[in-house]
């Protein structure tokens, strides 16, 4: 308030009203216009600090404008994604074929529908300077890939091998849509939580054989990505998700750990009142 | 009781031995506490019979090594390891970048100290002699990190973060060096000239140019104040217009909630700072061309 105050007492009392006015809440319009008006050779320096800022706001227009396009792609990426990790959720002993394919199929709508959305927008330098706007979305894309390749193969999809399946989505003439080593790094680590979800769950159904893959293929993981996690730019990120990561596998360890322990008295019984086997869900005849 | 199989045994108490490692932090009861049963089980014949099968094959296919899994442990290793050689590589990149940002630094403060000497009326020229002749050190600090950047050629964002917010300091300086001289704003791409920066490899960032202008225009309340002390009284008019021509200029920039918008708004401070030492110049008659009947007639009314 002391502000205007100040500048209303100006407006009483400078010599010169009409700069003093549009000072005062004019639009830009009318100041310009008086500004031009005003015979002082000092509008040269106004328009040329004008013509520079008009560049430097289209330039920010259209870099904020774009950054939110491809915030928006990441959000859908993400989204789907994480519908293509629930449906591999779904697996169970009966239905594996179907679950896997249907999976399968969605994750390739992903790619297409929206992972292709990117593919527009990053060109050039947006490719690193955007980064932190899509690297969610990439993240989740991973987990949902590398998921279901180890579901239908055992093995790990290699970021080569990810890349290639990504570059049919563009021109040729046009920079392809890469995903760098640090996403598919944070996205594998993330990874690595559905797959343990994934062991717990195959193990309550009897599917020890699966969840001692899963074991064995998760240990392999976070050996490796112990060497070279505090490599990475700004490894904070990865520093939570590797404990997190210990964490899962210790699970996973624990859980093949009790079972084999169990062995003997694992038969799974139907009907069983047996309070001793509280963790094991539900009981199938073999 | 069952009797259990050594394999069994072994299998136990190797978990056993990482369970008591340091890293066991399972809150979750997983395992039970009693580990081998003490019921006597009665099971029907078939199933005793798939049972040891059972785990004979679970075994075998874990200690088997088949062929796939050596292959794909293969393919996931050889790929780490080639993570890991590009990730020494960009650490490595990093690493010299910070190095040529230390040295920039050190210059800035350097040219930071000269220019300080405006606050005590030293002549402008003067000061500025001093501090001109450190940006050929800075143009040949700049071609330094754009040779290292161009290494990896594509990542200028990747590693921006370790000289922007040097890059704003000196664009700052420049500002404030280039106004000292000749009253007017310096332009994008006169800094990157000044810098001998070229767009097309190694360019100045347009976000890095605003935010150092925005800390430009912080130095200029004190430059005022202090010019008026000194005896200037035509000061705070100049850069009354500039900075109001300046804030006008931002205005028409569409900003995000981000670093620059903070920056963008603290300079309307400044310049309610600066009109408050033209108000007090003015209204005293000091001011060159001061209007002494304007000045008696605020006399009158205040």
């Amino acid at each position: 308030m002391l502000f205007y105050a100040s500048k209303l007492s100006f407006l009483l009392m400078a010599p010169k009203p009409q700069r003093i006015r549009h000072m005062v809440g004019t639009t830009w319009q009318s100041a310009m216009k008086k500004a031009r008006t005003m015979s002082t050779d000092d509008t040269e320096t106004d328009s040329s600090m004008k013509d520079a800022f008009s560049k430097y706001a289209d330039y920010l227009n259209n870099i904020n404008d774009k950054r939110e396009r491809v915030v928006k792609a990441s959000r859908d990426i993400t989204m789907n994604s994480k519908k293509v990790i629930f449906q591999v959720h779904r697996m169970s002993k009966q239905n594996k074929e179907e679950v896997l394919d249907k999976a399968v199929n969605d994750l390739k709508a992903v790619t297409d529908q929206y992972l292709s959305r990117l593919v527009k927008e990053l060109q050039g330098t947006d490719f690193w300077k955007l980064r932190r706007a899509y690297s969610p979305g990439v993240q989740e894309y991973v987990e949902a890939a590398t998921l279901c390749n180890f579901c239908k193969t055992g093995t790990l999809l290699t970021l080569d091998e990810i890349n290639a399946t990504l570059l049919p989505l563009s021109d040729p003439s046009v920079e392809p849509l890469q995903i760098n080593i640090l996403d598919y790094m944070l996205g594998l680590a993330d990874l690595t939580g559905e797959l343990m979800r994934l062991a717990i769950g195959r193990i309550s159904e009897g599917e020890l054989d699966f969840a001692e893959k899963i074991c064995s293929f998760v240990r392999e993981i976070y050996r490796n990505l112990t060497l070279i996690a505090p490599e990475m730019d700004d490894s904070s990120d990865m520093k939570q998700k590797m404990e997190t990561m210990l964490q899962s596998v210790m699970k996973i360890e624990n859980a093949c750990f009790s079972v084999h322990v169990r062995g003997s008295e694992y038969i799974p019984l139907l009907g069983s009142a047996d309070t001793s086997y509280p963790l094991l869900g539900m009981l199938d005849i073999e | 009781m069952k009797r259990i199989p050594n394999i069994m045994l072994s299998a136990f108490r190797n978990t056993c031995t990482t369970l008591c490692s340091h890293h066991f932090l399972n809150p979750k009861p997983y395992f039970p506490l009693f580990l081998i049963s003490t019921q006597n089980i009665s099971l029907p014949n078939s199933t005793s019979l798939s049972k040891p099968r059972y785990w004979h094959s679970t075994f075998f296919s874990m200690t088997s090594g088949a062929d796939s899994p050596n292959l794909s442990s293969e393919k996931l290793e050889k790929q780490f390891e080639d993570f890991r050689v590009r990730l020494e590589e960009s650490g490595n990149l990093k690493e010299r970048i910070r190095a040529v940002a230390t040295e920039i630094d050190s210059v800035t403060r350097l040219i930071y100290a000269s220019l300080l000497l405006v606050h005590q009326s030293r002549p402008v020229a003067e000061v500025i002699e001093k501090a001109k002749s450190q940006i050929g050190v800075l143009k040949e600090l700049y071609s330094r990190l754009s040779e290292i950047v161009s290494e990896c050629p594509g990542q200028y964002y990747r590693y921006h973060g370790d000289w922007k917010s040097e890059t704003q300091t000196v664009v700052s300086l420049l500002a404030f060096m280039h106004w000292l001289e000749t009253g007017t704003l310096v332009l994008h791409s006169e800094v990157e000239e000044k810098l001998g920066l070229t767009p097309t490899e190694f360019g100045l960032d347009v976000d890095d140019y605003l935010i150092g202008i925005c800390f430009m225009s912080n130095e200029l309340p004190r430059y005022v104040v202090n010019q008026v002390t000194a005896g200037d009284y035509d000061c705070p008019r100049k850069v009354l217009k500039f900075l109001t021509d300046l804030h006008a200029a931002f205005r028409m920039l569409n900003l995000r909630n981000d670093f620059l918008r903070k920056k963008f708004d603290g300079m309307k401070y400044d310049l309610r700072k600066v009109e408050e030492v033209f108000y007090d110049v003015k209204i005293r008659g000091l001011a060159a061309n001061g209007d002494s009947a304007g000045a008696k007639q605020a006399q009158g009314q205040s």
